[in-house]
């Protein structure tokens, strides 16, 4: 059967705001574990020695292991205290609606992401960086340029700055916000110093 | 990060711009807060690419690995299907060591990519956390296994290197995303046996090493930071762990 509509984040809030209300232990502790036990034993997941899975029974199996442990337990709001649902046919219209191509940089570096299937002989999309690993303020632009220099680099994924002119730069104060511009305009600089302005963040 | 700190990245010239990647986290496990879904509301208003980052804890509140990744598949879609984004960024972690890198959390990234690969179109990405830092052959090793495994499951973006687990001051480098990006370039459309074959040898190779890992260099003596050249020290050990993945049967063919 189809959904009547793609549920959308204000969808989303919707549900959080008038689902059943569960304790966050009681999520943690007992509501997660005891259902994934459940969906590995109705589908039967066993992995074999093998980093990779070359079974495809196996692949369809965790799929709608997947799918249902989703519609089965929800989703939880630690803010709301309340998790919401989702039916299969909402999954799947979701799935269905979601993008199958976004485009990431802009000029000379714009990439594609699209699907690969399997180990197709495009490799994936390379973003290099630091990860939100923490970086020093003195170093920030170097260090980006390392990644922006690299030839298999294709978009940056930035570091974290602990420090703004020495200052902490405190979650959820105006220091973390002239910390988050700054760290986006020193991996500008360290694309611009590379020769590749267009680097996707 | 807060909601505010998220939502200004998109402020001033030098900003974000709606083709960069706004990431925003789930919480473990099947979990999220108000701060997420506002951020999120604020990006899909602007038109812009979202990432939605989630790391499954093998060994946390999920359990085993069959578990995780059952955990993992649904965390994956869900990021599509109720929080609207455009790519997920995995990152099975190991409770014990922090990592993605170890043989659990690879087979578990491994599964959950090749079942959503097989049944969807869905945009996925994995990232990296090396318990070895810069400037050693562990931590490209730990690298090259995980790119490997990523690319020839199917994933379509893979970002890192967040090298010493990703805690520590400086130590991280272009170095070890030149791993990464080369061993996913000669993976690339090979069989799965066979790269099996290989992540079995290169796997057990450094993680006998876990619990004394080496702690490796800080930026500024992995480069010179005028020049931003890598030290003829870590294209030594770089030239070493390319030869190691030879051994175990890759060919990386780079010079």
């Amino acid at each position: 059967m189809a959904a009547k509509k793609y549920l959308d984040i204000y969808d989303s809030y919707d549900r959080f705001h008038n689902g059943k209300r569960v304790r966050e232990d009681s999520w943690d502790y007992v509501i997660v574990p005891t259902n994934a036990m459940a969906m590995r034993e109705k589908y039967d997941i066993n992995f074999s020695d093998d980093i990779i899975p070359d079974d495809d029974d196996l692949c369809d199996r965790l799929f709608q292991a997947g799918v249902e442990m989703l519609c089965t337990t929800g989703f939880y709001n630690t803010d709301i205290g309340r998790a919401l649902q989702v039916s299969e046919e909402e999954v799947y219209e979701g799935i269905r609606r979601s993008p199958k191509n976004i485009k990431l940089g802009s000029g000379k570096e714009e990439v594609s992401c699209i699907p690969r299937r399997g180990n197709s002989s495009t490799p994936p999309i390379i973003e290099g960086g630091p990860t939100g690993a923490p970086v020093s303020e003195d170093i920030f632009v170097p260090m980006m340029q390392s990644y922006a220099q690299e030839a298999t680099v294709d978009v940056l994924v930035s570091g974290v700055l602990n420090t703004i002119k020495k200052h902490p730069s405190i979650t959820n104060t105006p220091w973390e916000i002239r910390a988050t511009l700054a760290e986006i305009g020193f991996v500008r600089e360290a694309a611009n110093m590379a020769g590749r302005p267009g680097l996707g963040i | 990060m807060s909601t505010a700190g998220r939502l200004c990245s998109d402020l001033t010239k030098f900003a974000l711009k709606p083709h960069d990647a706004h990431e925003v986290s789930q919480l473990n496990e099947l979990k999220i807060d108000m701060s997420g879904l506002n951020m999120i509301a604020g990006w899909v208003a602007n038109g812009d690419v979202i990432m939605m980052e989630q790391m499954p804890i093998f060994g946390g509140y999920s359990g085993g690995k069959e578990e995780t990744a059952i955990c993992d598949v649904a965390t994956m879609i869900a990021s599509f299907v109720l929080f609207n984004c455009d790519i997920h960024l995995d990152g099975p972690i190991h409770i014990r060591w922090g990592t993605t890198t170890t043989r659990e959390t690879l087979q578990i990234a491994a599964h959950a990519c090749a079942a959503l690969d097989k049944n969807t179109n869905l945009l996925l990405g994995n990232q990296y956390y090396t318990l070895a830092g810069p400037c050693t052959e562990m931590c490209l090793l730990e690298t090259a296994a995980q790119s490997m495994t990523d690319t020839a499951s199917g994933r379509e973006l893979i970002s890192g290197v967040a090298s010493s687990k990703g805690v520590t001051q400086d130590r991280t480098t272009g170095m070890e995303a030149r791993m990464m990006g080369e061993v996913a370039g000669a993976t690339a459309g090979m069989d799965v046996a066979e790269v099996n074959e290989v992540l079995k040898k290169l796997v057990g190779l450094y993680e006998r090493d876990f619990s004394h890992a080496p702690a490796g260099k800080r930026f500024q003596e992995c480069y010179d930071v005028n020049t931003i050249l890598p030290t003829d020290d870590y294209i030594n050990i770089y030239s070493r762990a390319v030869r190691t993945m030879g051994r175990c049967g890759l060919d990386m063919n780079i010079y």
